[in-house]
């Protein structure tokens, strides 16, 4: 299960950005707050106290806001890791049970997965060690038992059912 | 099968720590290794450590409330009686998957909050709370000649009372600092033995995880 490095690595330097920013706001507060507490000492009741208070208190509320909303940050990338895991696997399932209803052999199977993730012949032969027309003919037989007219169409098979709806109406009106 | 890949997933530790405990983790591991070893007691640059480990700690005990599952109290509270159970499996060479800190790893990390907060109490104690601004100004006061700040500082604490107090957190501050030193060499022998049980890189979860292709 390779996850999709862009989104992993982005939501990493996100989330590490957003700790490094709340570390140093932790820092800046707790020394600001013991500069406060000492002043606090010389003379609790002058107006420099009472703002010097009131800022201490924005920032510890600051902390703990941006606490929470990068505990959400680092949680929402999370479940969308997952979601696309599931999506991934549950997708892999469907092709595998279909490959099974259209009875391909182990050798199809593989060269229809090769085949649905995008590569082409020469690639899908090296990747097998085999050559370029043993991997033609075992797409044509691949096509001719799933009933479908070439490649397009092959993988539309599966992409289909996630699409919802169908045909879009402006499209079909357009087509008729 | 997607469902029981993701629920194995979740019984396991993180393959990665979130990036607040990483973070905390080390910043306070490499400030009392440094204040251990190398710089002087009541020094600003110690002072200052001190001062990074409390903030450190502050976030890291807000994030103990506040943060994702794992790096939440809840997901590890402190259970000698587990934590004893789960030395027995590692001497018996099976262990149990936690999804966050093991038992005894647990324990381990509350003794050092504890042992941290106790040292940067009486380090605060010992310094009249000063912040490191303030030791530095009073550094510079006395490096320029006015001595006042000395004589303010020993006029304060004339009684005997106080005195003992203060001798009483020196003494507490050193040891529980020297605490600390053998419960990190504890962490660190406990990381090793737990690693070859469970046949799994520990370490690099709190670096930088796994590197992906």
């Amino acid at each position: 299960m390779t996850a999709s490095p862009d989104i992993v690595s982005a939501g990493r330097r996100q989330t590490a950005a957003l700790s490094i920013f709340l570390m140093v706001q932790t820092l800046g507060t707790v020394f600001f707050v013991g500069d406060v507490i000492g002043d606090l000492r010389a003379d609790p009741l002058s107006a420099h106290f009472i703002f010097e208070a009131m800022v201490t208190a924005a920032l510890v509320l600051g902390i703990l806001f941006g606490t929470f909303a990068l505990r959400r940050t680092i949680e929402l990338l999370r479940a969308q890791d997952q979601a696309l895991a599931v999506a991934r696997g549950a997708l892999s399932d469907v092709i595998d049970r279909q490959f099974q209803t259209w009875a391909l052999t182990p050798a199809e199977r593989d060269v229809g997965f090769l085949a649905l993730k995008g590569l082409d012949v020469a690639e899908i032969a090296e990747l097998r060690g085999a050559a370029q027309g043993t991997v033609r003919a075992q797409l044509t037989r691949i096509y001719s038992k799933a009933g479908v007219s070439g490649r397009a169409q092959f993988a539309a098979f599966f992409v289909e059912d996630l699409l919802g709806e169908g045909v879009p109406e402006a499209a079909a009106q357009a087509a008729q | 099968m997607a469902t029981p890949r993701t629920l194995a997933a979740s019984a396991a530790p993180p393959s990665l720590w979130d990036p607040v405990v990483r973070l905390t983790h080390w910043g306070i591991a490499v400030s009392v290794l440094l204040n251990a070893a190398l710089d002087e007691g009541g020094s600003l640059l110690h002072v200052s450590l001190g001062w990074l480990v409390m903030a450190l700690l502050l976030l890291r005990l807000v994030w103990g409330v506040l943060g994702p599952a794992e790096a939440r109290f809840s997901a590890f509270p402190p259970n000698p009686v587990a934590a004893l159970r789960h030395l027995g499996q590692l001497v018996s060479g099976r262990v149990r998957e936690h999804p966050s800190h093991n038992p005894a790893g647990a324990m381990m990390a509350y003794a050092f909050w504890a042992c941290l907060a106790l040292v940067t109490v009486t380090g605060l104690y010992m310094t009249g709370g000063a912040t490191p601004m303030q030791v530095a100004a009073e550094k510079a006061a006395v490096a320029s000649g006015d001595w006042s700040a000395l004589i303010k500082e020993s006029e304060g604490e004339s009684s005997d009372e106080d005195r003992g107090l203060r001798h009483t957190a020196e003494e507490v501050h050193e040891v529980v600092a020297n605490l600390l030193l053998i419960l990190a060499a504890l962490h660190v022998a406990g990381v090793l033995v737990e690693a070859r049980a469970m046949r799994r890189n520990l370490v690099a979860p709190m670096v930088l995880g796994h590197r992906r292709k």
